[in-house]
């Protein structure tokens, strides 16, 4: 029922809601987050990462793709343990995804051919995405947005679940009255993956 | 090491006659004694990569690894030398250092407080003589060094063994073609940001194998790639080139383009202006090898993998770019390894050069590479099926081996080879694994020499 309400009605009913530092890079402090009204509205922005996480699950990659904007930045930093004092966790010299919409098109074009074994037989995904924030932007046509990620991943007849879990800031724009990914950087939780492979999207 | 472990010799014996004929008993990938002695014979006895000398370049610099199930402290002193520690307090052997990587003076447990330099020294106890008094000798209590500790063109190794050979014996002839990968430039590699990590549910000996001696695997495992237009049609294009046995389990594989190579520039794409640097640091022979190879891939022995491949970066027309990756398959089981993944390219390369070898690299080989995908689904089929009854007897009675056949007495050697080891003119071949197999099951069949009157 949040349907045409903003964010910041929403954070408002949170009461008093105030993050200073965003935990999953130091360089990228959550500032304010959005007011006012012109701008896209909190509904628009779930709705988007809902139907792009449904997507996914779907294995429906050539309509995910179309929700790229043609000059998309995808990174997946390292994330690592650091000690205490040493605050940034996060390594991004070194990435699991440094990708571009064409990089990307091509990993999909590889799941269409008979022999991507990581996918063949595919594995299935529930992407859960939750606990989504819009930050004060420059621009009425575009948003950060920060959001939490659960991804389950069942492969083959393999009972044990694999999972990944972490945070997404993505730039999400209005380009032609359609909303585009324009960038996301993924900051997984996980220093050691748990996972065979990538052979899925977050 | 006094405790190593014996597998009942007869059976060890009857597995490595059968190496010999090509075959290796399926068991022998998880069996749970065979995991035990491989820990015990194999992996405390030899030499284990820890790290680039480029991840700790000043004092105080560190990184956390570790040897199967050694924790390690590997650092740089204040004399700028690389030490070792077991990475675990003398006190109560709380884990001291909990950080991938840093820079310190000193680490101070979190358990009761004993604070260590670089050197190792115990420097520093709360409520020290007090609680201890002075007859406690703190020299008696440093951190334990790990026994050996050496490098090799950047790349430091450890050994669990005070009595292991050499470092530069132990890589023996690996050392001609490891300063063709690692020791060309003048300033030689670099390794960009830290190491990937993660888990696969597959034996160690899988990974390593798939490395070390299966070129033949590309032409399906990666036939996405074929169809995608980025790898060659030919399902001989891996072939192409020579794989290389050398001693005490290692190998490589030197591949090439198919006939003349036209199409493919020289020194695996790297910028002509670094050209004149291979001259300097390469032998004529060497150089000669290295003007000519597009791939080389393999393993030294026992878990350390190597690939510096030339990749695409994005689609069919991207030009082709080289890097240099090693990867340490971790067993932490029988059936799981935890992988390591270092990128590495030459400090010297042009900027450029680094960003699209970097790219080339997450795109191929990285975790969410197109080739690494498939490599990493294959190998959890293949610990998948190694469980029951049939794979796991030990009498044969199922024939159980797999087929280690590949140019068994077929493929001879090529004498001309400029390099070192025993060369075969084709990568499609089981000569590597044939040796890695064999150095494997003698490493485990090695009579337990246990130096008396330790402790
Ligand atoms: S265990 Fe480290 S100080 Fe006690
Ligand atoms: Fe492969």
């Amino acid at each position: 029922m949040l349907s045409g309400r903003h964010i910041a009605c929403v954070l408002r009913t949170l009461g008093g809601f105030s993050v200073t530092r965003c935990r999953c890079s130091n360089r990228r402090p959550i500032s304010r987050f959005r007011e006012g009204d012109k701008m896209m509205t909190y509904e628009e922005i779930c709705r988007f990462l809902y139907t792009e996480a449904a997507l996914l699950d779907r294995r429906e990659f050539e309509e995910w793709l179309e929700l790229l904007d043609d000059n998309l930045s995808y990174r997946m930093p390292v994330r690592v343990t650091r000690d205490f004092g040493e605050s940034n966790d996060i390594v991004d010299d070194m990435t699991f995804f440094d990708e571009n919409k064409r990089s990307l098109t091509t990993r999909v074009e590889r799941f269409r051919t008979t022999s991507a074994w990581a996918e063949n037989p595919h594995t299935r995904t529930r992407h859960f995405v939750s606990n989504v924030l819009v930050e004060v932007n420059a621009s009425e046509d575009e948003a950060q947005v920060h959001s939490n990620f659960l991804i389950l991943r069942s492969i083959r007849d393999r009972p044990e679940v694999e999972q990944m879990f972490g945070e997404r800031v993505d730039v999400i724009r209005r380009v032609d009255n359609r909303l585009k990914l324009v960038s996301r950087t993924i900051y997984p939780d996980q220093t050691v993956l748990s996972m065979l492979n990538l052979s899925i999207f977050i | 090491m006094a405790n190593r472990i014996a597998f009942d010799k007869t059976i060890l014996r009857g597995v490595k006659e059968k190496v010999q004929r090509g075959l290796l008993p399926q068991w022998a990938f998880t069996d749970e004694d065979i995991y035990r002695a491989e820990v015990a014979n194999i992996f405390s006895k030899t030499w284990n990569f820890l790290g680039h000398e480029s991840e700790i370049e000043k004092p105080g610099d560190y990184v956390t690894r570790w040897i199967v199930h050694d924790p390690v402290l590997l650092l740089r002193d204040e004399n700028g030398q690389i030490q070792a520690y077991l990475n675990s307090c003398t006190h109560r052997g709380t884990k001291l250092c909990t950080a991938d990587f840093g820079q310190k003076k000193t680490f101070t447990c979190p358990y009761h407080g004993w604070t260590f330099n670089l050197a190792g020294d115990l420097i520093g106890i709360v409520a020290g003589n007090r609680v201890y008094g002075e007859e406690m000798d703190r020299t008696q209590w440093s951190l334990r060094k790990i026994p050996k500790v050496s490098s090799y063109c950047g790349m430091i190794f450890g050994s669990l063994d005070e009595h292991a050979e050499p470092l530069e014996d132990f890589l023996g002839d690996m050392k001609w073609y490891f300063d063709i990968m690692l020791g060309r430039s003048d300033a030689g590699m670099e390794v960009r940001g830290v190491p990937q990590k993660w888990i696969i549910n597959t034996n160690w000996k899988i990974s390593a194998d798939n490395f070390g001696g299966d070129p033949y695997h590309t032409a399906m495992s990666h036939r996405s790639t074929v169809e995608l237009g980025i790898s060659p049609k030919d399902p001989m294009y891996a072939s192409y080139g020579h794989q290389v046995v050398l001693d005490n389990g290692h190998g490589i594989n030197m591949c090439t383009a198919a006939k003349d190579r036209a199409d493919v520039p020289p020194y695996q794409g790297l910028p002509p202006e670094m050209w004149p640097m291979f001259k300097r640091n390469l032998s004529a022979e060497q150089l000669d090898v290295f003007e000519k190879t597009m791939i080389m891939v393999g393993n030294c022995f026992p878990n350390l993998s190597f690939v510096s491949p030339m990749h695409g970066t994005g689609g069919p027309d991207e030009p082709l770019t080289s890097f240099v990756n090693f990867r340490v398959w971790r067993p932490v089981g029988p059936t799981k390894i935890e992988v390591t993944s270092w990128f590495m390219v030459d400090k010297e390369a042009p900027e450029s050069f680094k960003q699209a070898s970097y790219l080339s690299y997450i795109g191929s080989f990285g975790p969410a590479g197109t080739l690494e995908q498939d490599d990493a689904e294959i190998w959890t089929r293949v610990a998948e099926t190694t469980h029951g009854t049939m794979a796991q007897d030990k009498d044969v009675h199922y024939n159980n081996a797999l087929n280690y056949l590949m140019g068994l007495d077929r493929v001879e050697p090529d004498l001309t080879w400029p390099g070192p080891g025993t060369a075969y003119p084709t990568c499609y071949l089981d000569a590597i694994s044939r040796a890695f197999y064999e150095h494997w099951v003698d490493s485990l069949l090695q009579d337990a020499d246990v130096p008396t009157g330790v402790l």
